[in-house]
């Protein structure tokens, strides 16, 4: 059993995910932490009271070895290390959702202030690729940058959607690190550098990321899982119904190799083997933890694990020594497998009994009701499965239609389907009422998204008086576009927009790709090429042509143009094309990015202009507040009571000023949003090297505001023409 | 001292009931005993350990389930004969496992609760409690509610038969051959008995209980009166009691009280100076304790507690420390004990695991077969579904004897399923689809793995009835699920109780019509929980009700042909008014249902609900200001500045906030519940007053006892 070496308790509370440790002055580590009222708090243990003469610093007045930093912002994200390699000493780096400080806490300065116009809600520091100087890599609204120690720019470059989580990572193995970043459209990214190397989808919101080692990487998901990563296959995971707050990796069991560290709401904290998730140590605390960090916390030489709670526990634990044999949990191994074992042992026992009593079923008469009753149905029951496309009726939208039934006059009570991003929680269940029981059951399916899922069906199968059913369990797959009908080609709507390239496939191969990913009907028979086949969305009606000549050359038309990117890198990896450049043209599309440019162009003009009239203001407020003063020194009450009132309403002109600010504000950020996802969905039109070229050389475009070479680089790839 | 116990588990038998597991008497002093534990297979095992390996004594053939297991033998000599109850059967075996009786006792339901002292044979089944001795009948009792245990004081001590049964509806009955002395009124419903100190303590009268809600009690049973001595109110909110005995665990030289409930809590409680029993040592299993035994069992010398639980383990709590201090070679040894288990066990599972290799394949191959059938294995679910008075919430507790994969929750009534700490498993909520499916809740727990025992939390709401369904699967081939059905009743957060105030303006619904006594009594069933499905002895019966929620009461008293119930509460009234007219119609009997409103009753029930809402209003507006008044301490350094009452507010805000928690949705459900008031006063007076619901909202937003009371009168 593991025991913490040390336990704090501090009267601050503590925001999740805020806490880092780091060498402000080059040897003791003090331990820094997001707290309430946009403030930080830097925790030194070591030294006794330096006094602080600057403004944003001050003594905490609840401990003595407690300073505190006042943000004035919402913090939102928060680190310390080196960024300065010649420093020597640690900096600590906050992110607001506008801003982006680095902080010198020893000498008390900024070492830079710079503003994040997409926020900052994640962030790193670490060596990036060949980047020599150590950069803060911040990840705001699809976009990701990074400073140096001067403030310096030195990487910038768009993802698919809101950054929730960051991580350095040696993803390839070749010695440099790889930048891992998760997003809200549940996507974990691989950046080398600025060029996306790997793509993983997960099921939910990726809100922590961790290097483990070499190419190992642990994640957690805002629905409560986390779980280990090497490259690009998952290790392992585990679901709770806690959600995971921080994620570390430490060698707790001093086998050489780290465990996942996990920090969960309900106040627990779990070290999990980094092969096989099993828990090899666990503590509780009494409130929801805000993050595990480590670190030589009480200068002895050994580094500590250290994790916080919300409500400002400490506690920090030694890794256990090698004898321990990371036998941490106060029951022994033995005892467990024994127990496990014997378990076993019960469950296998009782299986043989069932085949033996189902053995005595069988010699009794044909099956009749009351052997329903107990659960007895015909042994050659089959459940048959089917997923077809249904157009929906005037009460029914149109959705995918998954229908299920039994080979005889058994019934299915109900059905469970777990399948992960496409229900509202992790399962969906049809449980018919007892008038409406059949042998057939057909469910609809929405899926929100383009991503191939596997349903996992449990069907509970039995007759009408049971109380015991059998349960069915098999998996289907439901294809990635099952949302698209197959219809007859109408010419007059064929959408405007389309991509073209070419493939070195035979026809069939595209007929077998289009066999996979939709879901066709039987009776489907598609000819040599040219053809073409046309779909229809069941989200929205839009409609989808896939055309394809004798010469390889395929044309998709949609005015979707995230279906056409999901189209395009669908067949890139089946037909394992590793470049691919593309022709496209989405004028609506383009259309509504050339507004939203010139809207961001206005927010921009509107943004300065407003900061104009702030500075503006202040100096009137300065003036007036002096010559009121002036006044009630000459005792003229009058006058005084005057300038009051006129500050009283700038006030209020000030207050107006900053709430439309804040909107001008949110608009914009809404705006760049959208520009960086056409940057993103611009680079999904293509696979390989062309899509990275497509991103530098759109990002490019937008640098120097050249919004017609942008254009063209979306149409056909390239800035030159 | 501390009291420290490590855990042994010695082996695996089926699935348990209460009782079932026994200690026979120790052949010498300090030596080690045997322990004996009998199944719902039937099989009784009787084993020792010997090096740390379990040692069969005897085994018997499979049978009927095994309710409860004894001993007995000639008075004041060793008690180690074996008396199980199995069906409607007793049966006795020697030590060595000679069967030397065989006693049918013809009873129509099966053996629940046995006692065994001499020649004296005590049984009871559901409802019928019987006294044999040397088999032969000698007294009889109908109880009126289920009897869920049965013991008999000491006869060699008070010198008389003095049988006590723990029946359901929250009374033990102390008779007196076939006729009840008297009764005693627990705070809960009783679920075992046991003699104080093993002997019924310095008098031979003390008795212990233990009930389904956790509580604890002591009770002297003289020959007139009970003496109330103590009671252990179950304030963590732990599991009900299953089992309790006496042992010195402690060393002390004063028996300790341990006791084993359903949530897999052991709990060792010693006595002061002052006999009262204090807490000193816990732990958990992860199911329920189906028996528990103070003894010697593992190594001679060292006491332990032997529980047996749910799924058929026998567990030693040992006072034998885990790590010796001995040499290093004993070390080795003690692993050498354990891997040679290990290894065993491995042995036999290979050999099991190549045979349902087998059977499986076979099993596959008749599924081709046209004529064939598939049978689902039985498996058995432990479940209890019970209301809990603190937060007027129904625990729907499923336990099985393998690991859960799934469970599916289905109503038909709107419900809401409440977050459970202790419930690891991970819920997710399915739309329910609009179609005339009957569905308002579809819920599916898929649970960790060696999950047995999940425990479910859910809010029902008075007048809304019908059923919930449990679907639950383990991980068993071949895969099969059982359902639960549990009824949701009408008036579901009523609970029974001994007495009510008799003083409180009350409102009055009779019925009249030609209608058996029974008929009457299924209604009540129907209505309310805690009544006992068979109509009670007599021609006329009164119980009583409380509300767990509202405090209010309900005073039923019914005979044939009549029905009076009473409350002061109008919406109970009124839902007991709907409910017993619909179900007279859909049996096409003919009802007057004829009521007496008093008015005075509304402001009465307005009052009771005054202070509830007003703390449920204050802790909200407390718990909203902690957080910027912490700000504010952060910011200041220190509190003086603030008023006495923000102050406070500080100092206590732990206990606020985990007050506030405990009670979700608490405020809403007392919205709801005047909002129902509201609208049930002015329909007994023919108006439907739904239009002025918001208006009612809106005073309750701004909540003022008078306001309320005088838009309730001027409405």
């Amino acid at each position: 059993m593991l025991l913490p070496v040390f336990t704090l308790k501090l009267r601050h509370k503590i925001s999740p995910r805020m806490v880092a440790v780091g060498r402000y002055d080059g040897t003791h580590p003090c331990l820094a932490a997001a707290t309430q009222a946009g403030k930080v708090f830097i925790h030194n243990p070591h030294t006794r009271s330096q006094h602080f003469g600057a403004s944003r610093v001050f003594q905490s007045p609840l401990e003595s070895d407690v300073s505190l930093l006042n943000i004035n912002q919402a913090v939102s994200c928060l680190t310390a290390g080196v960024l300065n390699p010649e420093l020597g000493y640690d900096a600590l780096l906050v992110g607001t959702q506008t801003n982006l400080l680095a902080y010198d806490v020893y000498n008390n300065s900024d070492l830079f202030y710079r503003e994040a116009t997409d926020g900052a809600n994640a962030i790193v520091l670490g060596t990036l690729g060949d980047i020599s100087s150590p950069l803060a890599i911040i990840g705001g609204n699809c976009a990701l940058q990074g400073f140096d120690h001067e403030g310096n720019d030195l990487f910038w470059t768009v993802t698919g959607d809101n950054v929730h989580s960051l991580a350095l990572c040696d993803f390839d193995g070749d010695g440099k690190k790889e930048l891992l970043v998760g997003s809200e459209d549940f996507d974990i990214r691989v950046f080398k550098e600025d060029e996306i190397v790997a793509e993983m989808t997960e099921t939910e919101i990726i809100t922590s990321l961790c290097p483990m080692y070499g190419s190992r990487f642990g994640y957690a998901l805002s629905n409560g899982t986390v779980g280990v990563y090497d490259k690009t296959a998952r290790y392992w995971r585990i679901k709770s119904k806690n959600h995971a707050m921080s994620i570390h990796a430490f060698d707790l069991n001093s086998d050489g190799v780290c465990e996942l560290i996990t920090g969960w709401s309900n106040g627990k904290v779990d070290a999990r083997s980094d092969r096989t998730g099993e828990v090899i140590f666990k503590d509780n605390f009494s409130s929801a933890i805000a993050g595990v960090v480590e670190g030589d916390y009480r200068m002895d030489g050994h580094v500590q694990l250290i994790c916080c709670s919300v409500d400002g526990e400490i506690r920090g634990y030694l890794p256990g020594t090698a004898e321990m044999r990371g036998n941490f949990m106060d029951t022994s191994v033995e005892q467990d497998l024994v127990r496990e074992l014997s378990q076993k042992k019960q469950n296998l026992l009782l299986e043989l009994r069932n085949y033996e009593e189902n053995a005595k079923a069988e010699l009794s008469s044909p099956v009749n009701e009351v052997d329903g009753h107990r659960g007895i149905i015909p042994a050659n029951t089959k459940l048959h499965t089917a997923l077809s496309v249904n157009l929906g009726s005037e009460v029914q939208a149109a959705h995918a239609e998954l229908d299920i039934s039994t080979s005889n006059d058994t019934i299915i009570r109900a059905v469970l389907i777990f399948a992960e991003g496409i229900f509202l929680g992790e399962s969906h269940v049809v449980h018919p009422s007892i008038h409406n029981l059949s042998s057939s059951i057909r469910i609809p399916i929405t899926p929100p998204k383009d991503v191939p899922v596997d349903l996992h069906l449990k069907t509970f199968v039995g007759y009408r008086s049971s109380t015991q059913f059998h349960v069915f369990e098999l998996t289907r797959q439901l294809p990635r576009f099952s949302m698209y009908a197959l219809t007859n080609p109408d010419p007059a709507r064929e959408p405007l927009s389309y991509v073209n390239f070419i493939i070195a496939e035979r026809a069939q191969r595209v007929v077998i790709w289009l066999n996979q990913n939709f879901l066709l009907p039987e009776d489907t028979n598609i000819q040599n090429a040219p053809f073409q086949v046309c779909f229809t969305s069941l989200r929205n009606g839009g409609q989808l042509y896939i055309k394809i000549k004798l010469s390889g050359e395929i044309t998709v038309n949609t005015d979707d143009i995230d279906l056409a990117g999901d189209i395009i890198q669908s067949m890139a990896a089946f037909f394992a094309i590793e470049d691919l450049q593309v022709e496209a043209d989405f004028p609506v599309y383009f259309e509504e990015l050339r507004k939203v440019l010139v809207k961001v162009d206005e927010y921009h003009s509107v943004h300065q202009k407003l900061s104009a009239d702030m500075a503006d203001n202040s100096n009137v407020i300065r003036s007036l507040l002096v010559r009121a003063e002036d006044a009630r020194l000459m005792r003229d009450m009058k006058t005084m009571k005057n300038r009051y009132m006129e500050l009283y309403d700038l006030n209020k002109d000030l207050l107006n000023g900053y709430k439309i600010r804040c909107n001008n504000h949110t608009e914009l950020l809404g705006s760049l949003k959208a520009v960086n996802q056409a940057i993103q969905r611009a680079g999904r039109l293509r696979v390989g090297k062309p899509k990275n070229q497509v991103i530098t050389a759109c990002r490019d475009a937008i640098r120097s505001n050249n919004i017609n070479t942008l254009f063209r680089i979306m149409r056909v790839g390239t800035a030159s023409s | 001292m501390d009291l420290n116990l490590n855990r042994a588990d010695y082996l695996q038998v089926g699935v348990t009931s209460q009782k079932t597991m026994k200690l026979l008497p120790a052949s010498r002093c300090r030596a080690t005993q045997k322990v004996v534990v009998g199944d719902h297979d039937g099989v009784i095992m009787c084993f020792g350990m010997k090096k740390g390996e379990a040692v069969t004594v005897f085994k018997t053939l499979p049978g009927q389930k095994i309710a409860r297991l004894e001993l007995g033998g000639v008075l004041n000599t060793p008690q180690e004969k074996i008396f199980i109850a199995a069906g409607s059967e007793i049966r006795g075996f020697t030590k060595r496992g000679k069967q030397f009786l065989s006693f049918e006792t013809n009873l129509t339901e099966s053996i629940k609760a046995m006692h065994i002292s001499g020649s004296d044979l005590f049984l009871s089944a559901s409802y019928i409690y019987n006294h044999y001795c040397d088999c032969k009948d000698q007294h009889y009792y109908l109880s009126g509610d289920k009897i869920n245990d049965v013991i008999c004081l000491p006869v060699e001590r008070v010198l008389r038969d003095v049988p006590v049964l723990a029946c359901q509806d929250r009374v033990l009955r102390v008779l007196q051959g076939s006729d009840v002395m008297y009764e005693i009124e627990v705070p809960g419903p009783p679920t075992v008995l046991a003699l104080h100190n093993g002997n019924g303590g310095d008098s031979g009268e003390d008795l212990l209980f233990g009930t389904s809600d956790g509580k604890l009690g002591l009770i002297q049973i003289t020959a007139s009166r009970p003496l109330h001595k103590w009671e252990i109110r179950n304030e963590k909110k732990r599991g009900g009691i299953l089992c309790v005995d006496s042992f010195d665990i402690v060393g002390d030289g004063v028996k300790d009280l341990l006791v084993g409930r359903d949530d897999g809590m052991v709990e060792v409680y010693s006595f002061d100076n002052t006999n009262e029993p204090v807490l000193r040592f816990d732990q958990t299993l992860s199911e329920s304790v189906t028996s528990i035994q103070g003894g010697c069992v593992g190594k001679d010398g060292y006491d332990e507690i032997v529980v047996s639980t749910y799924s058929g383990w026998v567990t030693g709590l040992t006072t034998e420390p885990i790590h010796k201090e001995s040499g290093p070679g004993e070390e080795l040894k003690i692993n050498q004990e354990m891997q040679n288990k290990i290894s065993s066990l491995r042995s036999e599972l290979e050999h099991l695991q190549y045979k349902v290799l087998q059977e499986r394949e076979k099993y596959q191959q008749s599924s081709h077969s046209s004529k064939a059938k598939s049978a689902v294995p039985s498996f058995s679910v432990n479940d209890k579904f019970t209301l809990n008075k603190d937060d007027a919430s129904y625990s729907l507790i499923l336990e099985v004897q393998t690991a859960i994969d799934n469970v599916l929750i289905q109503s038909d009534v709107p419900i809401d399923l409440l977050d459970v700490d202790k419930n690891s498993a991970v819920v997710s909520f399915s739309n329910c689809d609009s179609e005339s499916n009957d569905n308002f809740l579809l819920a599916t727990y898929r649970c960790q793995a060696n999950t047995t025992r999940l425990e479910l939390k859910i809010r029902s709401i008075e007048g809304q009835y019908g059923t919930l369904q449990a679907y639950v699967t383990p991980r068993i081939q071949p895969k099969t699920c059982q359902v639960r059905q549990y009824l949701i009743k009408p008036l579901s957060l009523h609970q029974r109780t001994h007495s009510i105030d008799h003083d409180r303006p009350m409102n009055t619904l009779t019925l009249t019509g030609q209608f058996s006594f029974a008929e009457l009594h299924s209604w009540v069933v129907f209505c309310l929980p805690e009544v006992p499905e068979k109509p009670p002895a007599g021609e006329c019966v009164t119980f009583y009700f409380q509300n767990t929620f509202l405090d209010t009461q309900l005073e039923s008293t019914y005979r044939k042909g009549e029905g009076v119930f009473k409350s002061d509460n109008i919406s109970t009234i009124s839902i007991l008014k709907d409910v017993l007219s619909k179900e007279a119609t859909k049996r096409k009997i003919n009802l007057n249902i004829s009521y007496e409103i008093n008015e005075v009753s509304v402001k009465h029930t307005l009052k009771l609900i005054h202070p509830k809402l007003e703390y449920q209003l204050l802790l909200a507006k407390k718990v909203q200001l902690i957080d910027a008044l912490k700000e504010l301490q952060v910011h200041e350094g220190n509190t003086d500045f603030l008023i006495p009452e923000y102050r406070c507010i500080l100092e206590e805000a732990d206990h606020l906030q985990e007050e506030y928690k405990k009670q979700p949705a608490h405020l809403e459900r007392l919205y709801g519940m005047i909002t129902d008031l509201f609208i049930d006063k002015f329909k007994f007076k023919g108006t439907n007053v739904k239009t002025k619901v918001p208006l009612l909202l809106e005073i309750l937003d701004s909540y003022d006892q008078n306001a309320l009371i005088a838009f309730f009168d001027a409405a």
